[in-house]
């Protein structure tokens, strides 16, 4: 019995092509039980999330087995062979590798993201009920999520923000630790806006206030966030009691200038207050930040800081490939040999 | 013998701060510092109770015992509130101000060994010396949480945020909460220490020591009441309670 798996991720095809293959979670065991029948294999486990879609497979011939998949899958969503251009193909011991790197993060288009972890889990549990994995994937995933555990804990591929949005919310955190106390204003209804928020929002920050020069959109994007909209002309109000300010209105010239700050400073205590300006041209006046509670990061700086995380975790790659290496090297998993 | 357990303290308090220094300069957070800082607790407390046995009375009767005394309630503070997750860098702060102080006492021990038994005191004498050594421990430990907060705040403002340092720093909010709240504590032992020394009358104590005292309590509650009703930036907080606890010891240690 060979392992080998056949894969196509967000760097080999286009969403339109991704988008055919892609299996929504909830079918995730039944489509692997679909899939033993088509491919004629002993066992199949089926990974789909935004970016990719990989079937691991076990089968007494993992060349011809590969061969009659991508044959049955093109026919069964009525491709032409010119799609089979955007599979990779991984057998025994590289598919071993692959799925370990995969669940490592180290495959994902954000380098080191942990969500991956979580979703081939899912998937092997899909497939497990649905009784479609045997001696071989079971062992291989076993293995794949000790490793990709180590891989977390033996180096630093998780850790610093890779995003703007992520690299605000790490600052937002060091300001005022817990972001379930701080309330945020949006200027602008914008989409970097909108990804910026909801990093805000998904660690913890509950009120926000959006304010837009247009109402609708603003009250769009409040409905969105679970958030209040603002008029325009009413967000040096909103000022006094927020603790972060996201700015990206797209207007001409700074709209944020350092008296409006030192107006509303007595009222807030002379609390921190934290400005992320991700607007080209800049909203918030360079100024402002002379004022001594005040945080001020622009575009530039949150690109420049992400930028820096993410080449702090490519130089963590072959340490990564090298504890991947060594795990599986300990084992004599079946499936790999040849 | 005494001399020896202060030794070890001090010792041990260097070896702790600089591990956690090590780890933080590596980007680790150091989970050892609060170890080491509670031996170093278990010295302190072996110091200051030979010393208390020898003197007959709560071992404060010289500058050198007043710096032991102080370094244990920075010491016994820190492990109340530093030993948290979010505010563990305050041992590594910390273990340098215990080994300064601790050190200072030694040399002014060295001096005063044996030390002489204590005729009986008064119960205020007492109670005003332990809590206002115990106040100063408190705000110690908020200088200390002041100084992170303005090496923290700097980095931020700078936006300088490659360090080890800056990844194990607790949040700014944090510092400030830790800082304020060992005001409060800080400031009503002293409040404690200064009625028992109005109390104990003008025969055991000097009237410099006595304004000295009030102008250091004046100085703290005038800060809080100003923090609480009007407000004021974190850097500001910070810079006053670092500058009042410098400036009062320098006091104390004139007068």
């Amino acid at each position: 019995m060979e392992l080998f798996c056949l894969g196509l991720n967000h760097r080999t095809a286009p969403v339109e092509v991704r988008e055919k293959f892609a299996v929504g979670t909830p079918r995730l065991g039944q489509a692997s039980a679909d899939l033993v029948e088509l491919a004629g294999a002993a066992e199949v486990v089926i990974v789909s999330t935004c970016n990719r879609t990989e079937y691991y497979l076990a089968a007494p011939d993992a060349g011809q087995a590969l061969e009659i998949l991508e044959r049955r899958l093109l026919e069964r969503e009525k491709l032409d062979g010119a799609t089979s251009s955007h599979f990779y193909r991984k057998t025994k011991a590289d598919a071993a590798v692959h799925l370990c790197r995969v669940v490592s993060g180290l495959d994902s288009m954000m380098l080191g993201e942990t969500e991956i972890f979580g979703q081939v889990k899912q998937a092997y549990h899909a497939a497990h009920a649905a009784g479609t994995t045997g001696g071989i994937l079971n062992r291989l995933f076993q293995r794949a999520f000790g490793v990709g555990k180590k891989v977390r804990t033996e180096t630093s591929i998780q850790e610093g923000a890779t995003s703007v949005g992520n690299v605000a919310v790490d600052l937002a955190e060091k300001i005022f630790g817990h972001l379930k106390d701080s309330q945020v204003m949006i200027l602008g209804a914008g989409e970097m806006c909108r990804i910026t928020a909801q990093s805000l929002v998904s660690r913890g920050a509950r009120s926000i206030f959006v304010t837009n020069r247009s109402f609708d959109r603003a009250v769009e994007l409040a409905t969105e966030m679970g958030g209040t909209a603002v008029k325009f002309d009413d967000w040096e109000q909103v000022l006094e009691k927020v603790d972060v300010v996201i700015s990206s209105t797209g207007a001409p010239h700074a709209l944020i200038l350092r008296e409006h700050v030192e107006k509303v400073r007595r009222a807030r205590k002379y609390r921190p207050l934290f400005f992320i300006d991700i607007a080209v041209p800049r909203d918030i006046h360079p100024a402002v930040a002379e004022i001594e509670e005040v945080y001020l990061y622009d575009i530039d700086k949150l690109e420049h800081l992400a930028n820096e995380g993410r080449a702090r975790r490519q130089l963590q790659i072959e340490h990564c490939d090298q504890i991947i290496r060594d795990e599986l090297g300990k084992l004599n998993l079946p499936g790999l040999g040849g | 013998m005494d001399r020896w357990f202060l030794i070890a303290a001090t010792a041990l308090a260097a070896i702790g701060g600089g591990w956690g220094m090590v780890s933080v300069h590596r980007g680790q957070r150091s989970r050892v510092t609060v170890v080491w800082m509670l031996f170093v607790l278990v010295c302190q407390f072996g110091f200051l109770s030979l010393r208390g046995q020898v003197r007959g009375s709560c071992p404060l009767h010289d500058p050198g015992e007043i710096l032991a005394y102080l370094a244990w309630a920075v010491t016994i503070f820190y492990l109340v509130v530093g030993s948290a997750y979010r505010l563990s860098l305050l041992g590594v702060f910390s273990a340098p101000l215990v080994v300064v102080l601790q050190l200072g006492a030694l040399g002014f021990v060295a001096v005063e060994a044996p030390p002489h038994r204590i005729p009986e005191t008064s119960a205020f004498h007492a109670l005003h010396s332990s809590a206002a050594v115990l106040a100063y421990g408190a705000l110690g430990l908020a200088a200390i949480s002041g100084v992170m907060f303005l090496t923290l705040n700097h980095q931020l403002k700078e936006q300088v945020l490659r360090s080890g340092l800056f990844r194990n720093m607790p949040p700014a909010h944090s510092l400030l909460v830790s800082l304020e709240r060992m005001l409060w504590v800080g400031t009503g032992l002293l409040t404690l220490g200064v009625l028992a020394g109005v109390f104990m009358g003008p025969a055991e104590h000097s009237p410099g020591h006595f304004f000295a005292a009030i102008a250091v309590w004046t100085a703290y509650v005038g800060l809080l009441v100003f923090k609480t009703f009007r407000g004021m930036t974190g850097r500001k907080l910070a810079l006053a309670s670092v500058a009042i606890f410098v400036v009062s010891l320098l006091l104390f240690f004139s007068v």
